[in-house]
This record gives C-alpha cells, sequence and structure tokens, in this order.
C-alpha cells in the first residue's frame, strides 16, 4: 500500500514542480534579462578593449579574449602613483554608515510607534504619512531640500533669525554634513517601512510575557523587543546601504565639491566619457562586488535565523 | 563646443539633460561617427597639435594658423542663384535647446509666408548621432561647432552655399566671408561667438581682476573657501590650469603642461573647495559663488537673475583685454537633405540681419559677431547692462584669441586623466 501511495504521488510531485516552476517563469525570465545580460554585457566592456580611434569602449563577450587593460586602468587610479580614488573610496564608506546609523536612529522610533502605539485608526494615517515620501521623486524632495539650504533660504534665515548664526552658512558648496544627512534623508522612508513591517509582526504576547516575567518597560525592549527586530533592522539597513553606496545624485546636487566626492560620482563621470567607460564597467563591478558582502552576509544571518526558529 | 550646454550644466538642470561637457567628451568620438578618423589617427600619429595637413586619406585639422578651404564635391553642389522661396513650406531647423528667440523664428516666417519648425537637441553627439542614422530631415543645422564641421563636409551631410543669396554677410566680421575653419565661408555662416573669462561678485571679492597680475589665478585664494567655481567642462577647466601656469596653447599635446594643470587644479579644490557646475548665469547673480570662471553669455545674461533689489553692477566679467583668453563661436549650416534649401539660404540671411539679431541676443543671451553689434549698442537697446561690457566679444578678441579645437585622442586621453583626478567625478 504504502509503495502504492508513493508511485501515485511521484507525479503528482512532478505536476506541482511544473506548476511552481511556471509560476516563477516570468521572474526568472525578467531577471535574465534585465539583471544578467546586463550585467554580462558591463564585464564584457569592463574585460574588453577600448578602440583606440573612437575612444569607445568594445565590449568582449568571449571569456578566452578578455583582457586586463581596464583593470589596471582602474588599479592605476586606485593605488598607482597618480591614484586619487582611495579617499573616495573611504569618504564613500564613512558617508553611508553615518547616514545608515542616522536613518535607523531616527527611523526605528517612529517605526516602533506606529507598529506598537499608534492604533488602528491613527496606525493607517501614519502609514500613509510614512508613504507619502514616495509619491514625490527621489529627486524631487532633493531639490526642495536645495531650495531650503540656499544661502537666502530658509534654513540660513532661521538660523540667523534666532542668532544661531551670524552670516549665511554655505551649506550646498562641500560640506559633508549636507551630503550625509541629504543621504539619509533620502533614504529613511525606505528604512521605516521595512522596520514597521518586522515590528508589527511581532506577537504581543512575547512582549506580554516579558513584562508578566518581572521586565520593566526598558528591559522588555532590550530583551524581547530588540533581539526580534534584529532581522527587520539588517533588512532596512541592507535597504539603504545598498544605494547609498551607489549614490552620486545627492553629492552631485547638494555639494557639487570635489571633497564630499563618493564612488558613485566616479563611476557616473567615468561611464559618459568615452576613453573611460571600459574602466567605469570595472568600478561598476567593484561596487557590485563591495555591495555583494552585506548581501551575502544577510542572506547568511536569515538563514541562521531561519534555523534557530525551526 | 557649445554655450547651450552651458546653462544645461551639472547643476539642477543637468539632472535632466547632459551637460556642455558631455559633448566636449564625444566630440572626438562625434567626429569619427562622421568619418573623420582619419585626421584623428594622423594626427595621433604626428603626435602635433595643430597646422598638419594629413594625408589623402584623411582630414586636416583647422587651426588659425592653418586655414582650411574644404572641397566642394562633385555631388554636392550648391543651390543656383534667383531662385524663388519653396512655397506652402515648412522650413525645418536643427538647433540646440533654447537657443534662438523664437520671436525671430516667428517674424521669419511672416516674412516668407512660411511655417517654420524647430526640433531641439541637447549635445552635438546627439544631434550628428541622429543626422548621420538619417532618421530626421531638416534643412538648417544651427549651431554647429568647428571641430566637427570637417567630418560633416567630407561625409557630405551639408551642401555649400550660394552666396547670392547672403548678401547680410557684410554685415558680419570681414574675418568670417574667409574663416580659418572654412576657407571662403563655402558651407558656413556665423551664429553666435563668446569668451571664457572670470566672473565675480565685486561686493564680496575685493581684488579686481584687472589689476591683478595674473587673473587666471584668481580663483586660487583661500579666504574665499566654498565660494569659488569653475566650469564642468574639461578643456575649459585644464585650459584655466594652464592659463594660470602661463601656457596659452590650449591644444597642447605636452603631458607635463597637462598634468601640471590637473595638479593646479587639485590644488584650488583642497585651496577652496571648490565646486565645480556650469550654473554661472545663477550662482554669481544669486552670491552663491563670488569667483566663479564662466562664459561670456550667461554673464551678460546675469540681469535676469539678479535677486530682486541687488544691483547688476555687482557682477563683473574678466576677459583679458588683450584678447588672449578662450573664444569660441559656432554656425548655421544648410543639410545635403534640405527639402526647402532657399528657405534656408534666407534664413541664413535673415539671421545676419542687425535688426534680428539684436532681437536674438536680447533673449539668447550670448553675442553675433555683427559689425554693428557693439559694446555701446547693446547697452544702448538695455540688452546689457555698461557694467557687462566686458562681456563682448569684440573682433580683436577674435583675432587674437586662443581656441580649444579638435585634439588627437591620444592627447584627449592625458586631458581627461588629469580632469577626472582634479574633478574626481564631480
Amino acid at each position: 500500500m504504502a509503495l502504492r501511495g508513493l508511485a501515485q504521488r511521484a507525479p503528482q510531485r512532478g505536476k506541482h514542480r511544473l506548476f511552481w516552476a511556471c509560476l516563477a517563469a516570468p521572474g526568472i525570465l525578467w531577471l535574465t534579462l534585465l539583471f544578467i545580460v546586463p550585467f554580462y554585457v558591463v564585464l564584457a566592456i569592463a574585460a574588453g578593449q577600448l578602440n583606440q580611434l573612437f575612444g569607445t569602449p568594445i565590449a568582449e563577450y568571449n571569456p578566452l579574449h578578455w583582457t586586463t587593460g581596464n583593470l589596471s586602468a582602474a588599479w592605476r587610479d586606485i593605488a598607482g602613483p597618480s591614484a586619487y580614488l582611495g579617499p573616495i573610496f573611504v569618504r564613500t564608506i564613512l558617508y553611508t554608515a553615518i547616514a545608515s546609523a542616522l536613518c535607523l536612529l531616527i527611523g526605528y522610533p517612529a517605526a516602533y510607534f506606529v507598529a506598537r502605539f499608534a492604533g488602528p485608526r491613527r496606525k493607517v494615517l501614519m502609514l500613509v504619512l510614512l508613504i507619502a515620501p514616495f509619491w514625490i521623486s527621489y529627486m524631487m524632495r532633493m531639490l526642495a531640500w536645495v531650495d531650503l539650504l540656499q544661502t537666502n533660504g530658509y534654513v540660513n534665515s532661521a538660523l540667523q533669525f534666532l542668532h544661531l548664526a551670524n552670516h549665511p552658512v554655505n551649506w550646498l558648496s562641500g560640506q559633508p554634513v549636507t551630503v550625509v544627512l541629504g543621504l539619509a534623508y533620502g533614504y529613511i522612508p525606505y528604512l521605516i517601512l521595512v522596520l514597521y513591517a518586522g515590528l508589527d509582526r511581532i506577537d504581543p504576547a512575547l512582549i506580554e510575557a516579558g513584562r508578566d516575567l518581572g521586565l520593566g518597560k526598558a528591559r522588555t525592549f532590550m530583551r524581547v523587543t530588540l533581539p526580534l527586530s534584529r532581522q527587520p533592522i539588517m533588512t532596512g539597513l541592507l535597504i539603504t546601504v545598498l544605494p547609498m553606496l551607489g549614490d552620486y545624485f545627492t553629492n552631485q546636487l547638494m555639494s557639487g565639491a570635489t571633497n564630499t566626492s563618493m564612488i558613485g560620482n566616479v563611476i557616473d563621470q567615468q561611464l559618459s566619457t568615452p576613453l573611460f567607460q571600459g574602466e567605469g564597467a570595472v568600478f561598476s563591478i567593484f561596487l557590485l562586488l563591495i555591495l555583494m558582502v552585506p548581501m551575502i552576509y544577510y542572506v547568511v544571518a536569515t538563514n541562521r535565523t531561519s534555523r534557530e526558529a525551526v | 563646443m557649445h554655450p547651450r550646454e552651458g546653462r544645461k550644466g551639472r547643476g539642477v538642470e543637468s539632472l535632466f539633460t547632459p551637460s556642455r561637457r558631455d559633448f566636449l567628451q564625444k566630440s572626438a568620438a562625434s567626429a569619427l561617427l562622421l568619418g573623420g578618423g582619419g585626421s584623428i589617427l594622423a594626427a595621433c600619429s604626428s603626435g602635433g597639435t595643430s597646422g598638419q595637413v594629413t594625408g589623402a586619406t584623411s582630414l586636416p585639422l583647422p587651426r588659425p594658423n592653418h586655414p582650411v578651404t574644404w572641397p566642394i564635391h562633385p555631388g554636392n553642389k550648391a543651390i543656383k542663384s534667383g531662385l524663388a522661396p519653396e512655397q506652402n513650406a515648412t522650413l525645418k531647423i536643427y538647433n540646440w535647446t533654447a537657443y534662438i528667440n523664437q520671436a525671430v523664428v516667428n517674424s521669419f516666417a511672416k516674412k516668407y509666408n512660411c511655417k517654420v519648425e524647430v526640433s531641439t537637441f541637447n549635445t552635438m553627439d546627439e544631434a550628428l548621432a541622429k543626422i548621420h542614422s538619417g532618421q530626421v530631415q531638416f534643412d538648417v543645422f544651427l549651431g554647429v561647432t568647428i571641430d566637427v564641421l570637417g567630418p560633416l563636409i567630407e561625409q557630405q551631410f551639408i551642401q555649400p552655399i550660394n552666396h547670392s543669396y547672403i548678401p547680410n554677410i557684410t554685415q558680419a566680421w570681414p574675418d568670417f566671408q574667409n574663416p580659418f575653419y572654412d576657407g571662403k565661408w563655402q558651407y558656413t555662416t556665423p551664429y553666435t561667438i563668446y569668451t571664457t573669462g572670470i566672473a565675480w561678485r565685486k561686493d564680496k571679492v575685493h581684488e579686481d581682476p584687472y589689476t591683478m597680475s595674473n587673473p587666471w589665478a584668481m580663483p586660487w585664494q583661500p579666504k574665499y573657501k566654498g565660494k569659488v567655481a569653475i566650469l564642468d567642462d574639461y578643456r575649459e577647466s585644464i585650459s584655466l590650469g594652464l592659463m594660470k601656469n602661463g601656457i596659452f596653447d590650449l591644444n597642447t599635446t605636452n603631458a607635463s603642461q597637462i598634468a601640471a594643470s590637473g595638479q593646479a587644479l587639485q590644488n584650488l579644490a583642497q585651496l577652496t573647495n571648490v565646486q565645480i557646475n556650469n550654473n554661472d548665469y545663477t550662482q554669481i547673480p544669486a552670491g552663491q559663488v563670488w569667483i566663479h570662471h564662466a562664459w561670456s553669455g550667461d554673464i551678460a545674461a546675469a540681469l535676469s537673475y539678479m535677486p530682486k533689489g541687488v544691483p547688476v553692477d555687482v557682477v563683473g566679467y574678466w576677459f583679458p583685454t588683450d584678447g588672449q583668453g578662450p573664444v569660441g563661436n559656432d554656425l548655421v549650416t544648410i543639410l545635403k537633405t534640405a527639402t526647402n534649401p532657399v528657405l534656408a539660404h534666407l534664413f541664413m540671411n535673415y539671421m545676419l540681419d542687425l535688426p534680428n539679431v539684436m532681437t536674438n541676443i536680447s533673449w539668447n543671451g550670448y553675442m553675433q559677431p555683427l559689425n554693428e553689434v557693439t559694446p555701446q549698442k547693446l547697452v544702448q537697446a538695455q540688452i546689457l547692462p555698461p557694467s557687462l561690457m566686458s562681456t563682448v566679444v569684440l573682433p580683436s578678441y577674435f583675432r587674437r584669441g586662443v581656441m580649444e579645437l579638435q585634439i588627437p585622442v591620444s592627447t584627449n586621453l592625458l586631458w581627461e586623466q588629469a580632469w577626472q583626478a582634479a574633478s574626481k567625478g564631480v
């Protein structure tokens, strides 16, 4: 009987597999067309050659013919005698770290409040308010800040009115603080939404159990809520860190000075410059490799958490 | 080189359109796209910068000391004289974005009882690619830059012009009846002309470049940290470094000179947190920047951007009084595929007539090289404030000025490397 049952279930399993494979097909096709193929093109350009006449890259699709010319050029700019990229890499990581920490510091309490204390009616309102920034493009939000931070803008007017500054501050000309705040402001909605989704799913019974076992509010938060928030925090940080590391737009708009330049700016410039597009492709792959580190950590940590939960 | 891209620079506007730099960076590729590779190849092989005439299969590089008269190809002759303008026609103009006063276009349409359609591009590269692909069919190609002229002629994309339709050429500076880039003006008439200099706020900066021993070094002042900007344009800014170092060959192939210029710009960044953008026309009037490496046409338009209550007199523009500074101009051409070549010729003529030119400058900001367009006339017509008469380009500037012209690819690479290290991706 048991054998017959197994034999009957086997074709069914096959059908199920086919069904799920069909469901996954559009996604796989999408990923293939819009990620893997373009990525291979970037790789082919990075490992290709340069047309010395046209200054344009020649993509080399056959790995057997790949060259290291662009890689050498990239290395020259990182560690050669005329290298200039070291400080830019460090700055990019530093700005991203500070801005992400700021996002977390500001975003966590906001998400926590909405998830735990807002109440059903206010929760909807708060969620709408949290989503509201997405209705306006990132660029428009940055432009609004540009307007506010002008030398004759409202921020300077307020500072002078409150006697916090004697003369207008040059917020938009090479101020690292402006770029970091811009990054934090730009990406914080993503973090809050992810945190909210995670915090909202924490079973209130666990928190109540902590309280019943004699923990105070603060200790309950530290011993119960915060450990349970680890996964949403990691997801949220990942979602903000990844785009921040490649961001060029914020610096371009809110500083425009070389002392706040980030790696995204260098890649942007190189990809729009004949003779340098191959090198730009190399840096794009470098950046991708750097971004892989937090992504792999995230995947490993998520798997570990899942195993622990089981 | 084109001032319109200056207006669409690396600031807010650049988010919508590429910068002028983008065009300059791609100009060599553009030229080659149109078949001018031979000139670059030859130039590469000889390593020279100016005046070399290359082999039979390549194009010459026009230079002021090596003028070029282009051939008239057998299959590409000018139209005959005395033809009537096309009837019920629509003259199609291909032009930079925001580079002609619509009032002038409308008055031309009214005068010649035709319709006029203006299509726009944001970079010369984009325009050339479209023309090369044959996707577009226009009559007039406006704002053509000197460095792509040879390939356009060689590939027969533009047609020779019949001078009999353009009597107003006499209103232009005599130079343009035999310019070095188009001997005997066989293919072009002039459009705008401009200089690159230093703009500054007189009420904030106490140094006067006119009394400085080296005004090109004016931005290198740490006391103005955060208030200094240079143009986001690798040719213009490396040229600034060269001139600061006393070198006025702005097409130099000398690697050490180029490297020294790049180093000077890096020092400038350390000294002043220099901003890199093409927003000279807004930042100086608004006082956001006090010293800005600038284009004359941008600063000529300062009046339109002054904040309420701030007189335009506080804006200054310096260009060497002896004319030894960067000068650029661009051109009007007629495409070979023009379906309304007579109207196109008449349009060329129209754009050299003083009243139309004055109307155009009043909106465009950028000067046109007519004999009657003098600083006094522009001030009298209230197009230009008296304090900004220095933005006017004089014939002597065109004759003595230095031009940033097409350079060999190998040299271009050096310029680009120096610029990338200095601008750090900004």
